[in-house]
């Protein structure tokens, strides 16, 4: 909608609440716009993905999740950019596939490549930049720019000028072979549905890793009210809905992490933690996570399944974190909570920062 | 009565009444407005005489003779126009440069000598005030990055930039600011390897020295150069 002008000061991660309803959903057709489903699939890389379902109903989400279908494989190989570049890799995998790929390494320190939708991004620092040749812009806030500015480089792989023997392309392919070209490890997750018969992937020996969900189950905790007040959501009672709903995340949040704070019989000094768990009831949950290299088109899928396969009036959440980011290793993260009793009502908690 | 007294008054002296007291506002009055001359035309230079006139004319004649002994150099836009340095359209291509570039190997080679192999202070002192017409560069590093990748032979090495002819027989003219330079000088193959060379099939690569020179340090004309010694300084922008 309205776009602002990129920050010249360094801002920290923002949270933005959204309270909504879900459609209705169509099994056929998966939801891609609206309000939570359109925030999912624009997260870029998955790292960590969790569940929050009470006690009761993690038998049905079991049979119909957990065990219907496979969990989230990717793969772990180290190749150089300019594997990737030439031969079948490019030409399968690039070119017709569909493929996910994230290079190690910090963003505002080393230099990362991604790979999403056919979109290679480049993070450079100012050497790497100066030596590769590529056209790219400046990267990071303005105000620390400074003497040793980074650069982002975007290049479209799978558009018409990107072929051997095409100026642009070949100027890439120079930059991978003499500025760019240590190899480096690579998280490499194919999204389409087929695979190219002699994986080209087989010959750099990448090591196939499961995301297998992990499953604890009856945790005891103390439990606030999740439903929000309807006076909330009119337009007087914004401090009201701030603190309802910074309450919320902070207690689901607790309960992501297993702390022993929100469990019920919790005795800790108040010198040493502040923190009080709202006491309004009790229940045992039971929280199923997966960490790897997740798409967020699986995220969006899982959402769908939860929601069907749940009966209507219990309440989940589910969250998804990103890869960091920046410098200070920020992450971006959106969690959506159904409070128990509403027909397809949710609040959505995302984190951005502008990296 | 008083604004009949004020109409009389100058309109400074009023303003001065009421900044400071009767005596001090009539004593400024007097001596720092009223006694002081207010000149209405600037003072024009005295009107010259013949004789001035002669001894300026004199002058301006004397300085023009000594100008006109004096050669200048040619100026920027004079260079353009008199197209002095300009490589004819049939002269632009890379073979006829050929020649020239074993000859800078040859010379490259005469120079370092044994240090081709080992490098070093003295050879980076040799190198500083080396000729590098003829040199096949290769831009490495640059601050304008669509410089880099342009690789040739130099046919002139001016102040600021480098005149570079590359393969496909363009010339292109590359700042040296911001810029670095890759050279390679093979090292010379001995007689026994040639006699090798004829009876094995697979050669190893003959080691070769690699220079890479920093443009921004180099912005001098290759003749000033010959005589400038080179400090190490610690570039900000690297």
């Amino acid at each position: 909608m309205l776009s602002f002008p990129a920050p010249s000061v360094y801002q920290a991660s923002k949270c933005f609440v959204t309270c909504g309803v879900m459609g209705h959903l169509e099994p056929k057709q998966p939801p891609t716009k609206g309000k939570p489903w359109a925030t999912l699939t624009s997260q870029d890389f998955i790292h960590r993905a969790d569940l929050i379902l009470p006690q009761e109903a993690f038998e049905a989400v079991n049979v119909a999740l957990l065990r219907a279908k496979p969990a989230p494989e990717f793969k772990k190989v180290t190749m150089s950019l300019q594997d990737i570049l030439t031969g079948v890799f490019f030409a399968e995998y690039i070119k017709k596939g569909d493929v996910m790929m994230l290079s190690g390494g910090r963003r505002g320190i080393d230099n990362v490549y991604s790979l999403k939708h056919g979109v290679l991004t480049l993070f450079l620092d100012k050497e790497a930049y100066e030596r590769a040749g590529l056209v790219g812009k400046p990267d990071g806030v303005k105000g620390k720019r400074g003497l040793k500015p980074r650069w982002v480089v975007t290049l479209d792989l799978k558009g018409d000028s990107m072929f051997p023997g095409k100026k642009g392309f070949d100027r890439l392919v120079y930059a991978a072979k003499n500025a760019l070209n240590t190899p480096v490890t690579w998280l490499f997750c194919n999204t389409s549905s087929t695979t190219p018969n002699p994986d080209p992937l087989a010959q750099h020996s990448p090591s196939d890793i499961t995301s297998a969900p992990e499953v604890s189950q009856n945790i005891d905790v103390a439990m606030p009210v999740l439903q929000p007040e309807v006076e909330f959501l009119t337009t007087g009672h914004k401090e009201d809905l701030e603190s309802f709903s910074t309450e919320i995340y902070e207690w689901l949040s607790l309960v992501r992490l297993q702390s022993p704070r929100v469990r019920l019989g919790d005795q800790i000094d108040p010198f040493l933690c502040r923190y009080q768990a709202p006491e309004a009831g009790q229940a045992k949950l039971c929280k199923i996570s997966w960490q790897g290299f997740l798409t967020p088109s699986w995220s969006r899928q899982t959402l769908i399944d939860v929601v069907t396969a749940i009966p209507a009036k219990t309440w989940f959440s589910l969250s998804t974190t990103t890869f960091s980011k920046g410098v200070a290793g920020d992450n971006s993260e959106c969690t959506i909570l159904r409070p128990p009793g509403s027909g397809g009502e949710y609040i959505m908690w995302e984190v951005r920062g502008h990296e | 009565m008083e604004s009949r007294k004020n109409k009389d008054q100058p309109i400074a002296a009023v303003l001065l009444g009421r900044a400071f007291e009767p005596d001090d506002a009539n004593r400024i009055f007097t001596e720092k407005i009223q006694q002081r001359p207010l000149f209405l035309t600037p003072s024009s230079p005295p009107p010259s005489d013949l004789r001035a006139a002669r001894r300026r004319a004199l002058q301006k004649k004397t300085e023009q003779r000594k100008k006109a002994l004096k050669p200048k150099p040619l100026s920027a836009s004079q260079r353009r126009k008199l197209g002095l340095y300009d490589v004819p359209r049939e002269g632009q291509k890379y073979t006829i440069f050929e020649p020239l570039h074993n000859l800078w190997l040859g010379y490259m080679r005469e120079i370092l000598g044994g240090e081709i192999y080992t490098g070093g202070e003295g050879a980076a002192a040799k190198l500083a005030s080396a000729d590098f017409h003829g040199a096949e560069v290769e831009v490495v590093r640059s601050g304008c990055v669509s410089r880099v990748g342009i690789k040739g032979i130099v046919i002139k090495d001016s102040k600021f930039a480098l005149e570079i002819i590359t393969r496909k027989n363009n010339l292109k003219l590359v700042p040296k600011e911001g810029t670095v330079f890759r050279l390679e000088v093979p090292a010379p193959a001995s007689e026994s390897d040639r006699h090798q060379e004829t009876a094995t099939a697979k050669q190893d690569q003959p080691s070769s020295m690699v220079i890479e020179i920093h443009g921004e340090q180099f912005q001098y004309r290759s003749a000033d150069r010959a005589n400038k010694k080179f400090r190490s300084h610690f570039s900000k922008t690297l």
